[in-house]
Order: structure tokens, then C-alpha cells, then sequence
């Protein structure tokens, strides 16, 4: 059943009352293409989280732990495919449009899929901090968004993601409790990452983000970046690793953890598809589909017109 | 038991490197539904080999521990190995990967099926949870081949991806040493070599194409050009530090 709002403030008393957007709703179109460019980033997210991963699924020390990283990387491209149906579903962009315009350098996708998965060390911390930074951006947007195929979906996202961030833990800990030369390769990883995933949350959010203003979006970035910190930095400590922050300080009042300035720079250059691996990761992805192009035109053919 | 170990062996290295060739495919198939299937056969075809060399740890009076398992399918010397050149080939392209998939699905069958009913129940107790997940790994790669052959570019890169594998087929089914005892102790119905006509055949159906006249039995005692760089790449992180667990 499709609703109609009036005007903009009628729409919004009633995203404010807690009401959720379906699908075939007329919705406002700024409303519209704000709840599809989240959605289009999150899929192209999974799926170039999935392509980072992939340098190092081959090299996956172990044929049973070799079956777990495949069952992750298969439920991320999994959760890619159900949000470019979701979005698709918006009807601005086909599936096939979004995975060209990704593959072509313009869309965004998260900062740290911008960078290379150098060592078996990487992998592990892109399960660990990464995806619990993903997770819990997920989490805060599942809580209170009021685009509902997007809500729906994401019970399933962040349901799969708890996985993924015990394996992540699971395989970290075997590091922090192994030999030097592990603890070594970990502690490197953590030096090129803390910094990336801590990004991934986006600088403060803004007054009047209308991601927020609309629900799409229930916690402001500043809020769950913090928390992550709260977490990550103890934890981090206790298994004998060393923060790379230089400030990092222990406020004794209000009994948190404070990373000190964050340098924006590198997150402005990598949305901007000037990240450290942006030319490489993209470059590949292009010349795979393109070589492949071969196999989607004869199926395309199939589908009776 | 020589002979019995090296056929299941030989099964479960066939197993782990294709599902390690799989591994390489995921994210960069020619679409997402494409990327998913390999992902799981990928993992269900690991599953098979870990099962298969946890047969062989038992015939070495061994735990079948995750350990013993990783041992027994990363740190043997090369010539230990009875891995087939059609599973070490690294394919080039997707057209090779696709038919690989198909042609090695086949004889994997047939191969299940020479040791259904086994007298080695170990073996035979496997047969049916394996050939259950295998049922869908052939509706794929034939659903995938319904809908290309019938397209005539995709038809001859496909066909074109055939004759260059062709010279490899027949070490997918060829034999270990001392089979035929394995035959008379009815360990296997019949050699694993003279399971190539049926699979030639298969082949001859599903592509119109009858392949170059397989060579005779070529055994499983040397690896391919290809198994080095293989196994460097699955062993680089072991490598690190020989000490570590990960």
C-alpha cells in the first residue's frame, strides 16, 4: 500500500513518530536518494571488504580455518548482494549500474577498504577492528531506521557480523598468545589499522545531518566512535600490544580513554579514491568484470525480454 | 594399506587443491550469485579432503586433530602428494575455471560411486554425506553450462577452454599403485583409470566435443610445473614461524 506526505514537515512528524518507509511509499525524492546512496556505500562495503580479504583467503594457514574465512568472506559478499537488491529497489540504479560506476571509481565505499591487506597480521586485524567498527555503526542504524527493507536486512547483517567479529577475536588471541614473531606481525598490523578503522566512523557528525534527521542514521559518528575507543584501547593494552597514538591519555576524572587529534586527511584523500591501495583495489576489480563481461552478455541473452 | 592410503590420498589431495583453486575465484567471478557458489563449494570440497585425510590418519594410528589434518595437507614432501596435474593447473581464466569445475565434478563422481559399498568402511561410511552436498555442485556448473553453450561466443571460448585442458583430464583419474589389489580386496569397484571412457563420454555429451585420446594411466607418483608455486602460496603464512598456531 503506498503512502503519500503532503509536504517535507509531514513527512518528517512522521519519521519523528517513529513511522518506518516501505519500498513502494512516495517518499520525498531527497529522502529517497539519501536512504539509496547509504545503502549503495554499504553494499559496495562488503563487497570491496570482500576483495581486500580475498588477497589472503588462498594463504589461510589451515584447510578447517581456510572453510571459516571462506564462510565470512561468502557471508560479506552474501550481505552485498542483498543490499544492491535493496537499493536497486529504490529504482534509481540498476545492480548492474552500481557495479560499474564502483568498478569505474565513482562510488564511495568504506575509507579502510582503501588499503591493503599486506600480511596474514592485516587480515586478522581487519576481522577484529574493522569489522567491529562496521558492526557497531550497523548496530546504531538498525536500532532506529526508518527505511524498513534497509532495517530488515541489517538483523541479518548484524546477526552474521557477531560471527565474524568472535573469529576475528579468536584468531587474534591465538596471535597475542603465540610467538614473538606473531606478536610482532600483529602489532605492525596494528599500527597501519587503528587509525583507518577509527576513521570509519567519519569525522563528527554535523547539526543537521540528515541522516540523522530522518532516522536513516540513529547515533551521531563522534558518539560511536568513541565507544569503540573505550573498548578497543583497553583491550588492545591488556593483550600486551602498544596503541599507535602518541597522545593516547587516560582521563582520571571522567575515566576514559582519549586518542588525542585525529588527522582527517587521510579519510578526505581516500573518499576521494586517493587512498593508499584505492588505485590497485579498483583497477582490478575493473579488469575482472571487464574480463568476464563475456559470461553476464550471454546470460543476459537468456532472460526472455 | 599402501596402496589404501595412497587412494585416499590421492582423493583428498584432489579435493583440497581444488577447493583451494576455488579459493582463488571468490569476489572476481563474473557476478555476486557466481562469487556465493564458489565461496560454498569452495568450503564443502576443503570439508571432503579434511574428511578423506582424516581416513588416512587413521590408517597411520593418528588422531584426525585439526593439526594432524593441516600436517598431512600442507607439510609433505612434493613427492609425497598424489595429487592430480588437473587439479595443481592454475587456470587462467574464467572459462577454464568453469569447465574445470564442471569436468572435475563428473569424475569426482565417479569416482564416489567406485567406492560405494567399499570394504573399507571408512570409506564406504563417507559415500552418502559427501555425495549429497556433490548433487549441487553439478546442478551448478551444469545450469551455469545450459546457459553459456547455448550462446555461441561464450560456446567456443568454453569449447576452446576444453581442448586446452584436455591434455590434463586423464590424471584425474588416474591410478595409484597396487590398485588392482584394491580392486580383488573390493576396496574400489574397478581401477580409477578405466573410469575415463565414462567420463571422455560425459564430456563428449555435455560439450559435443570428443577430447584428444586421453594417454594411458599416467600414475600419481610426480607433481605438475604447477604444484611448487601452489603449495608455496597455501604454505606462505606456516612459513612465518614453523613454532606458531594460528
Amino acid at each position: 500500500m503506498s503512502r503519500a506526505w503532503s509536504d517535507i514537515e509531514a513527512f518528517e512528524e512522521f519519521l519523528d513518530d517513529g513511522g518506518i518507509v516501505e519500498v513502494d511509499d512516495a517518499m520525498p525524492a531527497a529522502y529517497r536518494d539519501a536512504v539509496f546512496n547509504f545503502i549503495e556505500m554499504h553494499a559496495n562495503s562488503e563487497l570491496m571488504g570482500g576483495l581486500t580479504e580475498r588477497d589472503w583467503i588462498p594463504k589461510t594457514p589451515g584447510l578447517r580455518h581456510k572453510m571459516s574465512v571462506l564462510a565470512k568472506t561468502q557471508d560479506e559478499i552474501g550481505h552485498g548482494h542483498l543490499l544492491y537488491m535493496v537499493a536497486a529497489d529504490l529504482g534509481i540504479k540498476t545492480r548492474r549500474q552500481m557495479l560499474e560506476d564502483l568498478f569505474a571509481g565513482k562510488s564511495r565505499f568504506h575509507n579502510v577498504f582503501h588499503y591493503q591487506a599486506k600480511t596474514w597480521g592485516d587480515q586478522v586485524a581487519i576481522a577484529f577492528l574493522v569489522d567491529a567498527a562496521a558492526l557497531a555503526s550497523q548496530q546504531a542504524v538498525f536500532k532506529n531506521c526508518s527505511y524498513g527493507p534497509y532495517r530488515r536486512i541489517l538483523k541479518r547483517i548484524i546477526s552474521e557480523e557477531g560471527f565474524h567479529m568472535r573469529l576475528g577475536e579468536d584468531r587474534m588471541m591465538r596471535i597475542a598468545n603465540g610467538t614473538n614473531a606473531q606478536r610482532e606481525m600483529f602489532q605492525e598490523s596494528l599500527d597501519r589499522w587503528f587509525w583507518p578503522a577509527l576513521q570509519l566512523f567519519g569525522p563528527d557528525s554535523k547539526p543537521n545531518d540528515v541522516l540523522l534527521r530522518w532516522h536513516i542514521k540513529s547515533e551521531r559518528n563522534e558518539v560511536l566512535r568513541d565507544k569503540w575507543v573505550q573498548k578497543f584501547v583497553p583491550l588492545l593494552q591488556s593483550y600486551g600490544f602498544t596503541i599507535p597514538a602518541p597522545n593516547l591519555s587516560w582521563d582520571e576524572v571522567t575515566r576514559r580513554w582519549d586518542v588525542g587529534p585525529i588527522d582527517w586527511e587521510p579519510l578526505k584523500r581516500t573518499l576521494a579514491q586517493g587512498g593508499p591501495d584505492s588505485a590497485r583495489r579498483i583497477g582490478e576489480a575493473r579488469k575482472n568484470w571487464e574480463q568476464t563481461s563475456w559470461v553476464r552478455d550471454a546470460l543476459d541473452e537468456q532472460v526472455p525480454a | 594399506m599402501i596402496a589404501l592410503r595412497d587412494l585416499i590420498l590421492a582423493f583428498a589431495d584432489d579435493e583440497h587443491l581444488i577447493g583451494q583453486q576455488h579459493t582463488e575465484w571468490i569476489g572476481v567471478t563474473p557476478f555476486l550469485e557466481e562469487d556465493l557458489a564458489f565461496s560454498s563449494i569452495g568450503q564443502d570440497e576443503l570439508g571432503h579432503a579434511a574428511l578423506l585425510y582424516e581416513l588416512a590418519l587413521e590408517l597411520d594410528d593418528l588422531a584426525p586433530s585439526d593439526t594432524a589434518i593441516d600436517s598431512l595437507a600442507y607439510e609433505r614432501p612434493s613427492d609425497e602428494y598424489r595429487s592430480s596435474a588437473f587439479t595443481e593447473y592454475t587456470t587462467n581464466d574464467w572459462a577454464e575455471t568453469i569447465v574445470r569445475h564442471w569436468v572435475y565434478d563428473q569424475a569426482e563422481m565417479l569416482r564416489w560411486i567406485n567406492v560405494t559399498g567399499s570394504s573399507h568402511q571408512p570409506l564406504a561410511e563417507i559415500v552418502d554425506r559427501v555425495t549429497a552436498e556433490e548433487v549441487y555442485h553439478r546442478l551448478h556448473a551444469d545450469a551455469i553450462l545450459d546457459s553459456l553453450l547455448a550462446n555461441a561466443d561464450a560456446s567456443s571460448r568454453l569449447v576452446d577452454a576444453l581442448e586446452r585442458l584436455a591434455p590434463l583430464v586423464p590424471t584425474v583419474l588416474a591410478s595409484v599403485d597396487g590398485e588392482d589389489d584394491l580392486v580383488k580386496h573390493r576396496v574400489i569397484r574397478q581401477r580409477t583409470d578405466t573410469l575415463l571412457p565414462d567420463l571422455v563420454t560425459n564430456i563428449d555429451i555435455r560439450f559435443g566435443r570428443t577430447i584428444t585420446a586421453p594417454t594411458p594411466s599416467v600414475g600419481r607418483r610426480s607433481r605438475s610445473s604447477s604444484f611448487a608455486p601452489l603449495m608455496s602460496r597455501m604454505r606462505e603464512v606456516f612459513d612465518i614461524d614453523p613454532a606458531a598456531i594460528w
